[in-house]
């Protein structure tokens, strides 16, 4: 069974590469990275359960959340894009810091709106991923 | 305070839906505050509009692209919103009794707060996008009202009409709009109606026939007419907001609005003439026609509505006069009747007059509303229609005796004197028809099916109409201190200058009152000839329907989809991508025969690459080879993930890392994705191609080939702008905090280009989700449409 090295493959590797991601996404913004590339790395590690488990146990597990997951990206990017206007137009970035501590945080609607891009990007990959691997 | 309004109802949309409504009818007490707030605030505001000071609010949207959200409250802006705030709260209180226990009623009461919010930020706004965007968003709004019933094929049929034949002339009037705007140098309405040389502009025909499309589809003249009888499967409390009082008008409103800065010109005053005129006459006769109390009043509608566009073809007191006190009176009887239809219809079930007789006894409060705005639409002294006919008749008197800027009255004044007072003859004639057959005569016409009431209509039911009937019988007997200030103060507007009106109800015995008496008297006689007239209508050809073009345009374009798609479209994938690549071809070849060789390509031979840059080139070239010789599809597939290898390795020499990681990653996804396809399609056991076929396969890839090398080279021939990637080297950190500028781009600089591309990628996986989704696949000439052709021509 050639899929047992894939499912330990997929033991091992699925928790890292999603932790891979979420740091992709959020040093993206200083260094190579992003919310595009993060969404895309999400994906991949999806594939590789695919590849593993079988398409029905993603579709199973996944399916359901994937359009709700594209429109909830769509939409905290154009919301993210929308605050702006209060800090002078549409577009325009917002920044806050917030301090936990010793630990000193970032946060703004660049950060907000690369998120809904990943989501967008994850979400529309993955669905593809999961149609086309169908096995009927 | 304006953008407030618009807020509240907003958020009371999304809020009515989540209470639902349906569980008892006094929540339409409650859905009828927030209109009702608006039109309270909005009376307080009069003496101020009156005095001359306007309301402006402006807030930068998009100030880079000069895209503001501009409100202003003048006098017409306040008129209309006085009307749709008002009509609006005895429509949300209506519908409670008329969707009664309908677990949708939440949803329609979220769509009547945002349409309301959207005809408010129409007749508000002061920028010609932000009214575009408030018009859009009451096409998208009536359409899903419409649709309400969305499992009948005849709400889905007229709601799909209107938004098509609003949706299109919304975009002809975008096009006016961003043409006259462009000229004139400016969006903001305030400023381009001061301009007095804009009728001189060479471009103002074209930008004029295209705003005043989108204002003749709104509000459906002749021949965009068809749609508002076809929009009548709304339920009725749309028909009575949407279709009478409110967004019909929006195009009524548009011209108004435009009157000071285009009504000298005489391409205005002859289209609105033909075009009112025409409407007006085809909508008074073609009432007549019909058997279903809504469809009678839509009609009725189209009429007052040519009445209207007729009148703002005039300049001069008298019109303005007419057009606002047309405008009042007509939302004022029209709103009433349509609710009184929805009352009839729920409580016999059909809406069919010849099924109908005798209510006055069993609803008798229902005959009360009936009697008043009935007589009313009649023009029947002293209600407010008589009034709205008198102003008419006197706008048109005053231009056949003493003419105007275009025409100088005369035989054309008098035609058009007689062809209202032949209009106003035939609002007589179905008005009495509608009121002695519905209610007064003492069996249906269609005994065997008379309609049965079920239950009386509940006092609430009735309050919303009886209210509305009240005020418009009030009115003319108030109407000197109203005439004085809000009828002015919109008048002013139209105008552009400052009117004073002089309205009274009793104007003595002159030739305005004979005409009017004289058009009553035919309109009886019009009334007991109602069978015959009927007959005539029932052998006449349905020819003058726009409808047929429309359906002839709609069909048109599905057979030209099904015609290309078989023809362009057909055959073979690789056909279907050699035509698409050799176009892109072609249109190098023409780029190239365009350049200069000799200083365009500005290649520095003497440069010799590095080792390692020849060894990822040849590695790829080599890649390539393999994968067209490989006799495998597994080996092909991996061989070509070798090609997109080596060009990651290329980033990652050039230091691009974000580039170089997502190329890896889309060429592994690539790879895996080409496997599970191709590991689903049957192996290849055809006989090698024809000589032809790999011909045109060699020619495609080498001529698609050569087209990415000159590109490349071209471009890298071209001297950089440095200053642009300065700007973004420069900015990154200080205005937007970021170091990778690659992603700052991407989220913060040119944000909205990502934006768009995240909701091309969405909607991009929604096809295909539907298309991996479709269980059999079909050819396409397989598909038939599936509705039957001549069943709607029918219709």
């Amino acid at each position: 069974m050639p899929e047992l090295y894939l499912r330990l493959l997929d033991r091992i590797m699925t928790p890292i590469l999603l932790l891979f991601a979420l740091v992709l996404l959020f040093r993206g913004h200083n260094q190579p990275g992003g919310g595009f590339i993060a969404g895309l790395i999400v994906a991949a590690a999806f594939q590789l359960q695919i590849l593993s488990r079988g398409d029905a146990t993603v579709r199973h597990n996944l399916g359901p959340y994937l359009q709700p997951i594209i429109g909830i990206g769509l939409l905290i990017a154009t919301l993210s894009a929308v605050l702006g206007v209060f800090g002078g137009g549409f577009f325009t970035g917002l920044w806050w810091e917030l301090k936990l501590g010793p630990v000193k945080l970032d946060l703004s609607t660049p950060m907000s709106f690369d998120i809904g891009v990943f989501l967008v990007v994850f979400g529309v990959v993955t669905s593809y991923l999961v149609g086309l691997s169908r096995e009927d | 305070m304006l953008l407030l309004c618009l807020l509240l109802l907003f958020i009371a949309s999304p809020i009515a839906w989540l209470l639902r409504p349906h569980r008892t009818t006094k929540a339409g007490w409650f859905a009828a505050l927030p209109p009702l707030a608006i039109f309270v605030w909005l009376l307080t505001q009069l003496s101020a509009i009156q005095n001359g000071q306007e309301l402006i609010e402006s807030y930068a949207w998009a100030d880079a692209l000069n895209l503001i959200l501009r409100l202003r409250l003048d006098g017409l802006a306040l008129f209309f919103g006085l009307i749709i705030s008002g009509i609006g709260a005895a429509v949300a209180l209506y519908t409670a009794h008329y969707l009664e226990k309908d677990e949708h009623q939440g949803f329609f009461y979220a769509l009547l707060y945002a349409f309301m919010a959207s005809m408010l930020g129409l007749v508000w706004s002061d920028n010609l996008m932000t009214l575009f965007v408030f018009w859009e968003g009451t096409s998208i709004t009536s359409y899903l009202m419409v649709g309400y019933k969305h499992k009948s094929d005849a709400a889905q049929e007229g709601a799909r009409q209107a938004l098509i034949v609003t949706g299109s002339g919304g975009l002809a009037m975008l096009a006016g709009f961003i043409i006259l705007a462009q000229a004139a140098g400016t969006y903001t309405i305030s400023e381009l109606l001061t301009q007095q040389n804009l009728i001189d502009l060479p471009i103002f025909p074209v930008a004029l026939i295209l705003i005043l499309i989108g204002a003749f589809t709104k509000s459906a003249q002749f021949p965009f007419q068809f749609w508002l009888p076809g929009a009548m499967s709304a339920p009725t409390p749309a028909s009575a907001y949407l279709h009478s009082a409110t967004m019909v008008k929006a195009g009524i409103y548009l011209l108004a609005r435009l009157h000071p800065a285009f009504s000298h010109s005489a391409l205005w005053f002859w289209m609105l003439l033909t075009v009112g005129g025409i409407t007006m006459l085809l909508g008074a006769i073609s009432a007549l026609r019909y058997y279903d109390l809504k469809k009678i009043l839509a009609y009725a509608t189209i009429s007052q509505l040519g009445i209207l566009v007729f009148l703002l073809a005039f300049e001069g007191e008298a019109a303005y006069g007419a057009v606002v006190v047309g405008i009042l009176a007509h939302a004022l009887y029209k709103g009433p009747l349509f609710m009184l239809a929805g009352i009839i219809e729920h409580a016999t079930g059909t809406r069919d007059i010849r099924r109908l007789a005798g209510f006055w006894r069993t609803m008798p409060w229902t005959f009360v509303v009936a009697l008043l705005s009935i007589l009313s639409m009649a023009g029947i002294p002293p209600l407010f229609g008589f009034l709205a006919k008198e102003t008419l008749l006197e706008a048109l008197f005053h231009y056949a005796e003493h003419g105007g800027e275009y025409g100088s009255g005369g035989i054309l004044g008098w035609i058009l004197v007689g062809a209202a007072a032949v209009t106003g003859a035939f609002f007589v004639g179905y008005s009495f028809t509608l009121l002695y057959e519905t209610f007064l005569r003492p069996k249906a016409e269609d005994e065997e099916n008379s309609a049965q009431i079920h239950h009386a209509p509940s006092i609430g039911f009735v309050f919303a109409p009886l209210a509305l009937a009240i005020i418009g019988t009030l009115i003319p007997f108030g109407i000197g201190p109203l005439g004085d200030t809000l009828l002015s103060a919109a008048a002013t507007s139209i105008a552009g200058e400052e009117v004073k009106l002089y309205l009274k109800l009793w104007h003595g015995f002159n030739s305005v009152l004979i005409t009017s008496l004289l058009a009553i008297a035919a309109g009886l006689l019009i009334f007991f000839l109602r069978n015959p007239i009927r007959k005539i209508w029932a052998i006449a050809p349905e020819a003058l329907d726009g409808v047929r073009i429309y359906n002839r345009v709609y069909y048109g374009s599905y057979d030209l989809a099904r015609w290309s798609t078989r023809h362009v479209q057909g055959g073979s994938l690789a056909a279907q991508a050699s035509i698409v690549l050799m176009c892109a071809v072609a249109m190098l070849l023409f780029a190239l025969t365009r350049i200069n060789w000799a200083t365009d390509l500005a290649i520095d031979w003497s440069v010799i690459p590095h080792f390692h840059e020849l060894v990822i080139a040849i590695l790829a070239i080599v890649a390539a080879v393999v994968t067209v010789q490989s006799k495998s599809r597994l080996n092909a597939i991996i061989s070509i993930g070798v090609v997109g290898v080596t060009v990651t390795l290329f980033f990652v020499y050039f230091s691009a890392p974000d580039l170089a990681l997502t190329q890896l990653l889309i060429e592994t996804l690539t790879v895996v994705l080409l496997v599970l396809v191709f590991h689903k399609v049957p192996e290849d056991n055809n006989p090698p191609l024809p000589a032809i076929t790999q011909t045109r396969n060699l020619v495609v890839s080498a001529s698609v080939g050569l087209l990415g090398f000159m590109l490349v080279l071209i471009s890298a021939g071209e001297p950089f702008e440095p200053r642009i990637s300065e700007f973004f080297t420069l900015n990154s950190v200080p205005a937007a905090h970021g170091a990778n500028i690659v992603n700052v781009i991407l989220v913060d600089f040119r944000g909205i280009d990502t934006l768009a591309e995240i909701t091309v990628l969405a909607i991009a996986a929604l096809g295909g989700y539907a298309l991996l989704r479709s269980v059999r696949l079909r050819k396409i000439s397989d598909i038939e449409p599936v509705w039957d052709r001549d069943e709607i021509d029918n219709a």
